[in-house]
Order: structure tokens, then C-alpha cells, then sequence
């Protein structure tokens, strides 16, 4: 245990996306830690923990009362809205990630984009809802609750399919800025949805990594759209990309969303340089090779690492492999508590 | 040794001078186009900045007039993606770059493939390909056999969420010799490993040279699941399956 707490994980997590001072580092998760291992503590397993809200409710306090995490995220997987709109889903099992069929694709161009009637309700949208007035009941002001609401970059990979979205970015911009903007629908109904169930922040992914498309083409598709969620949406945000992202940090340190989850492959230290104290930034633990082969001696690292950097919220950079050892990610926790002793 | 005046096309020299930065890649490339006829560049020209039509165009007319489809296969369409790949490897493009350069080439190899086939030349070596279980992403892995067929591989593409009993399936049905994993997901990445454990399980690891590839995948994290390369992108996938091939052969 810290040596003086002075706040609740909630104000904490709070404070820490407003840049306000915190009593301690707090431990974030943006995307998701569910392991096999806690599904099985509390017998919640994907798939199911994914389509039933009392599981994933369940599920997700286990970040909390298990791994000593600040926040507690409901929303595991990427495909809830994915789902809701008409992408064939691979549910698989317990040791392995629902996904879209991406090879399937429900679109093939702008004006095939019609959102089905009522997609918000959706058994696969409204058990987030569900299981977030759940967590709200259960944890009342103690722990912040991250929702995840997914951006339309991202939303255009599952509907599209990746390979003819990428394609349709470069042969035609202005058609893939119509599609852009029809999703962001999704993006910002979804959003709200959570909101009024009570979460206190969002996660926001919006997959333009620096693996796939340039920092210009964040710039030039993405930047102001991502600023308008920040107005749109009433609680603080949190963007996440993978992958490398250190040439678009700047861009989207003006979006004026709260935070950036990012990944391994920036450092903390460049990471920070890079944004300027006007983003926070949360992260940044690798996981294939940290948290899930490694071990808490290389994880004990990369948490000091990011404390000394100066990010304000420490966690995974992404949803962890399903088989991480509980230990790995109990390292995280106390070495943050160690740091602030 | 060629210079680089001696590159007749102005688009390719301006492409060298510009995105080629270490020299013994700039003096290859050089001595490559340099070694190609006009005809050749133009089509490695039009394949660097993605234009199917022309390159489907340009093949179609050096294959009329006699050009073997071998010479317009390494001079042309290969050649073309190989300042592709440095271009990429040094992040002055990006993957949809890269994949309208893929479509470019696709057109032109629709040409080539069935005189090669007919021809009945030896493949360098069976390649079985997939993405592992649990993962869909395939961008990755189709660059990579696009390249593998383009340098003389027999490539057999499982496609995705290849479980380890499809992967040995596959080798032992093929009799390959090489194995290519691919993952775009930190949280696939470990079904790499225990596909190559069921290999070890089912006593067929000292038969098959297993090479690991995707975004998040490192030369640690390969070394650390045991296996015998790792390359970055398309154009390194190459460069290990050849080394990998000639290993199994010897071994």
C-alpha cells in the first residue's frame, strides 16, 4: 500500500485525465485485462462474458478487486457495435478473442452504409450498457468505469474489411471521408449510451497505427473528428492506437480528448516529449513479451520506466493475451504502490 | 559496377536518389535497372507508384514482343518491389502504398504466372503460409506470398486462424520444408509458440524451418518461442525463406 491515499480510485483515475495532482500514480486499464485465469476465479468465461451482462460485469471487476487496478473496463473485445451492425462474429472460446470476420465484409462501398434500425439496441450493445449500471450499482463512487466506444477508422476495418479500406483511403479520400463521417454515428450514439449508463471516461480505439497508414493520414482523416468526439461526448476520452505512434502524438495531443493509451513501441520517455503535457498518457506495459513471457521482474521495468517518464496512468499498452499469468499483472499494482511508499 | 546516370528511366533514378539511403542498396537497385531494358524499367516504374493499369499494360506488350516472362518477372515486377519494400522498411510509405503496389504487381504476375507454370520450372521450395489461430489479419501474409511466388516459391496459403493441427496437417501433406507463421494481434501472438510446440509434440520440428512474422512480432519474441527466423516485412520474408530453404535442404 501507498504510503498516504488521500483519494478514492475513482478521483484518482479522475484527476489524472484532467492532469489535476493525484495521491498516487493511478493504475488504468483502457482496454481490457481479462485473463483465463480470472474468468475461471469468478466464473465468467468468454464467450459468454462478452454477451451476457452479469459475466462481463463480473469479469470486469476483477481488474479491481483482483489486480488493484483504479478503473474497472467492461468492454474486452473490439466487436460490440461491429456486431450490433451486421458483421459475422467468430465468438470462439474461453482461451481465445471474439473477432469480426473481416474477410466477410458488410460494406463494400459509401452507399452501402445503411445503420440497421435500432442497432443501439442490439443483445451485443445493450449487454455493455447493462453490464455498466451493473458495475455503477456495485462499485458506486469507489472506482472509475471506462466504457469503450469504437472510433470509425477502426469501425471502417470491420465493415470494409481492412485491405479494401486502406485501398479505398488512397484511391479515393473524398469517399472515404463519406465514410468516415456516416460511422461516426456509431461512434458518438454508442458513446452516449454508456455515458447515461454511467461510465466516468471512454476508451476511444481508432486503429490508425503507424503499422498500417502514416501520421499525415491521422492528420488528414482523423485529427478533427477525433476532436469533435472530444465535444461531443461529456467525459473524458481516451484514444488508443497501437502500434507505433510517436509521428502523430503531437496531432493528437490537439484533439483535446483527455488521454492517449499507448504502445510499447514508443518509449515513456519520447511518448512524453512528444505530447507536451497537453494529453495525458497511460500505459505502456508490452504485453507478448512482458506481462505474458516474462514475467514481474520485467514488468517491475517497464512500470518504473513509465513512473520516472512521468505518464500519468500506468497499465498494459493493449488488451493483454489471454493467458497472462495473474502474477505479471499483480506487478503492475505493486510496483506503482512500491514507487509511491 | 553501373552509375546512376546509367538508369535510363527519370523516375527511377529520382526514386533512388530520393528514398534509397544506404549505399550498397542504392548501388544494387542501380545496377539492377541499369541491367534492364527500357521496357523493363518502365514496368518496375509503374509498379512503384501503383499504376495496375499500366503495369498490366506494359506486361502485356513486353510478353507480345518476345520479352520471356522470367526477364519481365525479375527486371519488371520484382525489381519494382524492391525499392517497394526499402520504401516501406524506412517508413516513407505505408501499407496502402504498399498494397496499391501489391495490385500493380498481382496484374502483372496475372500474365506471367500461367507461361511459368506451363513452363514446368522447379519452385525454389514448398512455403506453407497462414495466420495463426485466433487471428483474421492477412495483409501481412499476402504481401509475403505475393513476394515468395514472385521469387520462385511454391506457396501453399492456409489462410487465416490456422489451428497448429492445420499447420502440421499442411506441412506433412506438402512435404515442406518451410513454414510461415503470421500474427497482427499481441494477443494472438502466443498461439506462434504453441504451434510450434505441437510441431515438437508430434516429432516433426527438425523437419520444417518455422519463420514468424507481423506488426507486434520481434526477433526476441522469435528467438524466444523457438523459432528459426523472423522477418520484419515482405521483402526480408523473402531473404529468410531462402536462407530457411537452403538450411532444410542441407539439413
Amino acid at each position: 500500500m501507498s504510503a498516504v491515499e488521500t483519494m478514492t480510485s475513482r478521483e484518482r483515475v479522475l484527476a489524472a485525465l484532467r492532469r489535476e495532482p493525484v495521491d498516487r500514480t493511478p493504475l488504468v486499464n483502457p482496454t481490457s485485462v481479462a485473463t483465463v485465469e480470472l474468468m475461471d476465479l469468478v466464473d465468467a468465461p468468454f464467450p459468454e462474458a462478452n454477451r451476457e451482462p452479469e459475466l462481463m460485469a463480473r469479469l470486469a471487476m476483477t481488474g479491481h478487486t483482483e489486480l488493484g487496478f483504479d478503473a474497472v473496463m467492461p468492454v474486452f473485445s473490439i466487436i460490440q457495435e461491429s456486431s450490433a451492425l451486421g458483421c459475422k462474429i467468430q465468438w470462439e472460446q474461453k482461451d481465445n478473442w471474439p473477432t469480426v470476420r473481416m474477410r466477410e465484409p458488410v460494406y463494400e462501398t459509401v452507399d452501402d452504409i445503411r445503420l440497421p434500425d435500432g442497432w443501439i439496441d442490439h443483445p451485443d450493445t445493450q449487454c455493455v450498457i447493462q453490464a455498466i449500471k451493473i458495475l455503477r450499482r456495485e462499485l458506486g463512487d469507489e472506482v472509475a468505469i471506462i466504457g469503450k466506444t469504437m472510433g470509425p477508422w477502426s469501425l471502417a476495418y470491420h465493415t470494409f474489411g481492412v485491405e479494401p479500406f486502406l485501398l479505398l483511403s488512397l484511391d479515393d479520400p473524398k469517399a472515404t471521408a463519406e465514410v468516415l463521417r456516416r460511422l461516426e454515428q456509431v461512434t458518438i450514439d454508442f458513446g452516449l449510451a454508456q455515458i447515461e449508463a454511467g461510465v466516468d471516461a471512454l476508451t476511444l480505439p481508432d486503429h490508425a497505427t503507424g503499422d498500417l497508414v502514416s501520421g499525415e493520414y491521422y492528420k488528414r482523416y482523423l485529427q478533427e473528428m477525433h476532436a469533435a468526439f472530444a465535444e461531443q461526448l461529456p467525459v473524458p476520452l481516451i484514444l488508443h492506437i497501437c502500434g507505433r505512434t510517436v509521428d502523430r502524438m503531437g496531432y493528437i495531443a490537439e484533439t483535446g480528448m483527455a488521454a492517449f493509451h499507448f504502445d510499447s513501441k514508443n518509449t515513456p520517455a519520447e511518448s512524453m516529449a512528444a505530447v507536451e503535457g497537453r494529453i495525458s498518457l497511460v500505459g505502456n506495459v508490452n504485453n507478448p513479451e512482458t506481462l505474458f513471457a516474462k514475467g514481474p521482474e520485467a514488468v517491475r521495468a517497464e512500470v518504473l520506466a513509465n513512473l520516472e517518464a512521468g505518464v500519468q496512468m500506468i497499465g498494459p499498452e493493449c488488451a493483454i493475451p489471454l493467458q497472462t499469468p495473474i502474477e505479471s499483472l499483480r506487478a503492475i499494482s505493486e510496483t506503482v504502490h512500491a514507487y509511491h511508499a | 559496377m553501373a552509375d546512376i546516370t546509367d538508369v535510363a528511366n527519370a523516375f527511377l533514378r529520382s526514386e533512388i536518389e530520393e528514398f534509397v539511403e544506404r549505399p550498397n542498396e542504392s548501388a544494387r537497385l542501380v545496377d539492377l535497372y541499369a541491367g534492364a531494358s527500357p521496357e523493363m524499367q518502365a514496368i518496375a516504374a509503374a509498379l512503384v507508384e501503383g499504376e495496375d493499369d499500366d503495369v498490366d499494360r506494359l506486361t502485356t506488350e513486353a510478353l507480345a514482343a518476345g520479352v520471356p516472362a522470367l526477364e519481365v518477372m525479375d527486371n519488371g515486377l520484382i525489381a519494382g518491389m524492391s525499392l517497394v519494400g526499402i520504401k516501406f522498411r524506412e517508413s516513407f510509405i505505408f501499407v496502402p502504398e504498399v498494397l496499391a503496389c501489391a495490385r500493380a504487381m498481382k496484374a502483372g504476375m496475372a500474365h506471367i504466372e500461367p507461361i511459368l507454370s506451363a513452363s514446368g520450372i522447379e519452385p525454389l521450395a514448398t512455403v506453407i503460409m497462414g495466420t495463426v489461430k485466433g487471428d483474421l489479419h492477412d495483409i501481412g501474409k499476402n504481401l509475403c506470398i505475393m513476394m515468395l511466388r514472385g521469387a520462385g516459391f511454391d506457396v501453399v496459403d492456409l489462410g487465416v486462424d490456422v489451428s497448429p493441427d492445420d499447420f502440421i496437417d499442411a506441412v506433412e501433406e506438402h512435404d515442406a520444408g518451410v513454414l510461415g507463421m503470421s500474427a497482427l494481434l499481441t494477443t494472438t501472438m502466443p498461439n506462434m509458440g504453441k504451434t510450434i510446440e505441437a510441431f515438437i509434440d508430434a516429432d516433426l520440428r527438425e523437419r520444417v524451418r518455422i519463420m514468424v512474422g507481423g506488426a507486434p512480432v520481434t526477433q526476441e519474441f522469435a528467438d524466444d518461442m523457438g523459432a528459426d527466423g523472423y522477418g520484419k516485412d515482405a521483402v526480408a520474408c523473402v531473404e529468410l525463406a531462402k536462407a530457411l530453404a537452403g538450411a532444410a535442404r542441407g539439413a
